[in-house]
């Protein structure tokens, strides 16, 4: 079944864009035939310029993409530290100064690099992922539904550290129900609805665009 | 002698039987967390490596190669090197047996994986009946003296040691490989989940291949231990013991490595002290009612994840 129509979404070097959209919208759909997941039935997927189309996800993220996805993004039984070893498997070289600069933006993985993730609550499984997917050093990384599962507090802290990242030089494609926090950090954003692009432009200027308001963000 | 005297005994046999049903059930959980499917074959790749073990032993005998006994064990060098020879052919054997058969099913999905894997269990021991017969095979026809330990109220062969201290030295070098090398940690990423593996940029491929290695090397020790245990082997030898490891590795956990070396012990201990109550006929049926128990009260095993 086609979910995705002639759906065209671009991000410059260094950006961060939101996808926003009421559930089943293909969102979801649209991130992972961007990371190869999916094989898109027509269509191309440019990155740096190379088409990617086709490729499976572990040449991908040779690439310089990563991808965090909303569920199951990471491994439970190791721990903190261990996952992201394991974001790292591909390097053959030291990265533990890697290590550092991923523990410099989440200071509290660092206390508890040595608990296992399964025994860590939802903020903390985010931060594990989100630096579990930093370890190669991306140029651009997908979050889907980074603060979904999240209290406000804590989802207040992962758009923090999002913004965090972003100032790093790294690009942010985000997809996101509950989407004003993330509309408020983006230099622009999409409107996906029914696996159509119905609006473009910048964060702000949806956050205060009244129909976007009503029918997408809630009032 | 009274019931109660010979359970110091019992456990003795507990522990070497414990010993041998862990180093299968290692394996049979790496399977089925890794690659997603229970193995059925598992017993007839311990039986493979038991024969392969007599096959490579018999062919440097042929050859002249002096078996002098070690010490006091039964065995000598000559028997030492078929063991380690007959691990790495057993293991590339597993390898081959992957990529013919179930590389192609991976897609497939579990349920037939898992009726691929009977199909497998089924092949080998044919084969091995083929080239052998169903009659048994000795590796060493000499009987061995057991020591006695009257502090402990034991008696203990010195081949009977060496199983022990086989199976707890393996048992050490799987849980460092697990635990402290990137290969070990990226086999506990993929059983956790090989999606989220394969994403992360770990290369599934060759985590396959050494589930394969591990799983075949330590099958092929278990069934050869078994042959030291009993003295000689059948193509059966490892269809017996299945139960005994898919009840050990149930009780454990499925998917959990450490699961099934404490669920080996616990059935191995089990089925040994029961026969101190009941008839040793019944040792079968004691694995079977603790699986039985386990999946009514706990499925996930002792040391099982929650999902």
């Amino acid at each position: 079944m086609e979910v995705l129509h002639e759906v065209s979404v671009e991000l410059d070097t260094g950006e961060i864009v939101t996808i926003i959209g009421p559930n089943g919208a293909g969102k979801s759909t649209l991130m992972k035939t961007i990371f190869g997941l999916l094989k898109p039935t027509g269509g191309k997927i440019l990155f740096d310029g190379k088409n990617i189309t086709g490729l499976p996800p572990d040449q991908i993220v040779r690439l310089g993409m990563a991808y965090v996805p909303q569920v199951d993004n990471v491994f439970p039984s190791l721990t903190a530290q261990e996952n992201l070893e394991m974001g790292a498997f591909i390097l053959t070289r030291n990265f533990s100064d890697r290590m550092d600069d991923i523990y410099g933006l989440f200071p509290l993985l660092k206390e508890r690099k040595r608990q296992r993730v399964g025994r860590m609550s939802g903020g903390e499984r985010q931060m594990v992922a989100m630096g579990r997917a930093l370890m190669l050093n991306p140029k651009l990384i997908l979050l889907d539904e980074p603060s979904t599962a999240l209290a406000p507090n804590l989802a207040a802290m992962i758009f923090d550290r999002i913004t965090a990242i972003n100032q790093t030089g790294v690009a942010i494609l985000i997809v996101e129900q509950n989407a004003k926090e993330s509309l408020r950090l983006s230099d622009r954003g999409y409107v996906l609805a029914s696996g159509r692009k119905r609006f473009e432009d910048t964060g702000k200027n949806l956050l205060t665009n009244k129909e976007i308001g009503e029918l997408y963000l809630g009032g | 002698m009274g019931t109660l005297s010979r359970i110091p005994q019992l456990i003795v046999y507990g522990v070497i039987s414990g010993s041998i049903i862990s180093l299968g059930g290692i394996g049979v959980s790496l399977t089925y967390s890794i690659l997603g499917f229970s193995n059925f074959a598992h017993g007839d790749i311990m039986a493979l490596g038991a024969y392969i073990c007599l096959g490579v032993f018999a062919l440097f005998t042929g050859l002249g190669l002096g078996n002098t006994p070690i010490g006091p064990l039964s065995f000598g060098f000559s028997f030492v090197l078929s063991f380690v020879l007959a691990l790495a052919l057993t293991a590339l054997a597993v390898i081959v047996i992957d990529r013919i058969l179930f590389k192609h099913l991976r897609k497939a999905g579990s349920i037939i994986l898992m009726m691929a894997s009977i199909g497998l269990a089924l092949g080998l021991r044919n084969i091995l009946q083929f080239f052998w017969g169903p009659q048994p095979h000795y590796y060493i026809e000499k009987i061995q003296v057991a020591s006695v330990i009257p502090a402990l109220g034991i008696r203990i062969k010195p081949d009977q040691v060496f199983i022990i201290v086989l199976a707890v030295a393996l048992v050490v070098l799987v849980h460092c490989f697990l635990q402290y090398t990137k290969m070990g940690k990226a086999m506990r990423a993929s059983a956790d989940n090989i999606a989220l593996a394969r994403v992360t940029g770990i290369n599934t491929d060759r985590v396959i291949l050494w589930t394969w290695v591990i799983g075949g090397a330590l099958a092929a020790t278990a069934g050869i231990l078994t042959g030291i245990e009993n003295k000689f082997i059948t193509p059966e030898l490892g269809w017996q013991m299945l139960l005994s490891v898919f009840a050990a590795v149930i009780l454990g956990g499925l998917g959990n490595p450490y699961g099934a070396i404490l669920g080996g012990m616990i059935i191995g201990l089990s089925e040994e002290v029961s026969t101190a109550f009941i008839s040793t006929g019944y040792k079968p049926a004691v694995a079977f009612a603790i699986m039985i128990i386990m999946l009514l009260v706990r499925p996930t095993g002792l040391l099982g994840r929650r999902k």
